[in-house]
């Protein structure tokens, strides 16, 4: 009917002028354009980086200053609506003191200021760019924070012999986005600088979607029944780094801490207490 | 006619990158500080650049002391099959090693034996 | 009991692996590179057309880097030879044996189960890796090199700086580039797509991202420690090109200035033929170069090497050299 098409055209109108809107149902006429592999797949090869300061906290957040005040301004931290949906971390009540008191002291404890690998999610959403490395079951992707890097296995890898930093990845594709389940991660990484915290049970199962040529939706939901009391999702755009001859450099940041962490067994050392 | 190559012997080298371990034992561990000890597993720590066994070493009066025993790399046993559940906690096993330089319950794992003087990691499932 | 048991004396020395023992020469005359791969192999390919190098690979040889200086005449080994190298030098690599030395002991470190280098020899049957310049060694270094090393200090353990990039969990010579056998994870995964190669080393999760597309290098002000590199390819070699690496990554005495040339080919299913090519006259009296023979790894993994984040053994080894420094201090 006349009126069906004028909303298909109107949608694709729409599509084409916002195109940071969700992406509608493939198969319609306003269906985001992207390329695709040889094998049929969205094409997810590239150099991405979050916008969203969700580094600093997932959750809703005011303009805070930095955890130093030396630092001024410098280290002062924007601030956000947040990206969980609906607003707040589903803490149990005894795992939200926990995160209190992981705040109350983020600057001693956030394992990425000694340069630790920051696991999934959080590896996502760090100011700085990642690249994924996409041929058929070959699937990687490196992020230039720390060098850290993890192997997405398309086929069955089998358990986990342990955990690890990055966790584990398992993948699959489901239409047109990319499921990677990731377990087995170490507890010791932080979601953010805020001390959002998870357990060694935590379950992430992210989402990749193609929003168009150079946008990603990136989905993530965690589960994790010793801290949170149900599951809960974040989500927000990647961005294509555009720039002509862009690369990922090398941000090997272990000499940034090694005065935090090693600096009192230094020869001569005189003063406070390691932390 | 084949010619034999026996002599060309070979001495124990240092591997081509030129580190033969993470870091030298000899600037971690005394030499004139020998330790042997037997206690029961109490955590495996299967990490990198190097793996930690936890015993806990009983002594003849009766007091406890947990001992950190650092071992090699974890990545070869996984390919082994080997994995954080194949050294259960309560294990019993004998420790022989040196004492680390700083003083602390800290040993270098030697040789890490099970009581029956199987070497650890090569029991059960693992290939020998 | 440990001293009840069988003891090798073993010594253990620095990288190159020195013979001690009767000479055996060659047969004198000389020889002609063994034809140890089918010349009409064609590997698999990708949709591209390029030849298909993706997968696990494994860097695991016992051949020395240098020939040996008993062996100078003698480049390859038949394959009766090898097989009686390999064996003696597996056997010679065991960490199972305990020296009585305490101090040797200590450097072997932990069991045999732990390490990994390997049981194979490098398959083009050579006596060294470096196949070029003809006598199997490093080329002599400049004298500007020469005072450059003896002007550079030893590590200490004043401090983590002064520690080795290894220690520090910075670096490894496994991965440089170049890549070297190392004594264990001698593993390196490689993802083709049609603009870029990956290279992920497992010592220390190190990615290479090498570009394709005929990008220039970035400015040389910009020094990584893993340098910076390009590739292209050649038929059906790929050939990557490594400039501006760190000073402090040197490769047996290199410079700033050096130049490092790979080439990966797939010679057979389960073999990629890796070699590289060292130019850097302002350290080497001329280039050299390297085969190794990388075996492909069809039933393993490779793990997470999270080195920095479970580094114990730095506080151990400051720790260790304060508390002898307290005790010296005692005795003044």
């Amino acid at each position: 009917m006349m009126r069906g098409a004028c909303a298909v055209a109107a949608l694709a109108l729409v599509a084409a002028c916002a195109p940071t809107a969700a992406p509608p149902a493939a198969g319609t006429a306003s269906a985001p354009v992207f390329a695709r592999t040889p094998d049929g797949k969205p094409d997810l090869n590239g150099i991405w980086q979050a916008l969203v300061p969700a580094n600093y906290d997932l959750e809703p957040h005011e303009a805070r200053p930095a955890p130093l005040d030396e630092l001024g301004a410098l280290g002062a931290e924007p601030p956000h609506l947040g990206v969980v949906e609906g607003g707040e971390i589903p803490y149990f009540a005894e795992a939200r003191e926990r995160q209190r008191r992981n705040y109350e002291n983020r600057f001693e404890l956030d394992p990425e200021r000694k340069c630790f690998m920051p696991g999934v999610p959080r590896a996502t959403y760090l100011p700085q760019p990642f690249q994924i490395f996409q041929s058929g079951d070959h699937v990687m992707i490196a992020y230039q924070f720390a060098n850290a890097v993890r192997q997405i296995h398309m086929q069955d890898p089998g358990p986990a012999p342990t955990s690890f930093w990055m966790g584990w990845s398992v993948g699959r594709w489901e239409g047109d986005t990319l499921v990677v389940e990731v377990t087995k991660q170490k507890a010791d990484t932080w979601l953010d600088r805020a001390g959002n915290f998870h357990s060694e049970e935590l379950r992430v199962e992210e989402r990749y979607t193609p929003m168009g040529p150079n946008h990603l939706l990136y989905e993530a939901t965690l589960e994790d029944p010793k801290v949170f009391s149900r599951p809960w999702k974040i989500s927000f755009p990647l961005y294509r780094r555009l720039e002509a001859n862009v690369e990922l450099l090398e941000f090997k940041c272990v000499p940034f801490s090694e005065e935090i962490l090693y600096g009192h067994l230094r020869k001569g050392y005189r003063g406070r207490e390691a932390e | 006619m084949k010619q034999p190559l026996l002599a060309l012997c070979v001495a124990v080298a240092a591997p081509l990158g030129g580190a033969s371990a993470h870091h030298s034992f000899a600037s971690e561990f005394d030499a004139n500080k020998p330790v042997s000890l037997q206690g029961t597993v109490t955590k495996v720590e299967l990490i990198n650049p190097h793996s930690w066994i936890h015993i806990e070493v009983t002594a003849d009066d009766g007091t406890k002391a947990v001992w950190e025993v650092e071992g090699g790399t974890p990545n070869t046993l996984f390919r082994k099959g080997i994995n954080e559940s194949t050294l259960p906690v309560g294990t019993v096993v004998a420790v022989d090693g040196y004492r680390a330089r700083d003083g602390s319950n800290r040993m270098s794992g030697r040789d890490i034996t099970l009581a029956d003087g199987r070497k650890v990691f090569l029991s059960g499932s693992a290939p020998r | 009991m440990r001293r009840g048991r069988a003891v090798m004396k073993t010594l253990v020395l620095p990288s190159v692996g020195v013979c001690c023992g009767a000479l055996v020469s060659g047969l004198g005359h000389a020889q002609a590179p063994p034809e140890v791969f089918d010349p009409a192999y064609s590997p698999p390919r990708l949709p591209s057309g390029k030849p298909d190098l993706q997968g696990l690979w494994s860097n695991a040889l016992v051949t020395p880097l240098e020939r040996p200086a008993d062996l100078a005449d003698k480049a390859f080994l038949t394959e009766d030879e090898a097989r009686e190298y390999q064996a003696k030098r597996v056997e010679a690599l065991n960490r199972d044996s305990r020296p009585d030395d305490p101090e040797a002991d200590i450097l072997l470190a932990y069991n045999d189960f732990w390490w990994d280098s390997g049981t194979q020899g490098v398959r083009t049957l050579r006596t060294s890796l470096i196949v070029d310049p003809p006598d199997g060694r490093i080329p002599e270094l400049t004298e500007t090199a020469k005072a450059r090393l003896a002007a550079t200090p030893r590590p200490s353990a004043d401090g983590p700086e002064t520690q080795g990039l290894s220690t520090r969990c910075i670096y490894y010579a496994t991965a440089g580039p170049p890549m070297l056998p190392g004594s264990y994870n001698n593993h390196y995964q490689i993802v083709q797509t049609d603009d870029h190669v990956l290279i992920v080393n497992e010592m220390v999760h190190e990615t290479r991202i090498v570009p394709l597309d005929g990008r220039p290098f970035p400015p040389e002000t910009i020094r990584q420690w893993r340098g910076s590199s390009r590739g292209h390819w050649e038929g059906d070699t790929l050939v990557i090109e490594t400039r501006n690496r760190r000073a402090d990554t040197p490769l047996r005495g290199s410079s700033e200035n050096m130049r490092l040339t790979e080439r990966f080919t797939r010679v057979a299913d389960d073999v990629l033929l890796y070699e590289f090519t060292v130019d850097d006259a302002q350290a080497f009296t001329r280039p050299w170069t390297v085969e190794i023979t990388s075996l492909r790894v069809e039933d393993g993994l490779m793990y997470e090497y999270a080195c920095h984040e479970g580094n114990k053994s730095m506080y151990g080894i400051l720790g260790g050299a304060r508390a002898a420094e307290r005790e010296a201090a005692q005795w003044e």
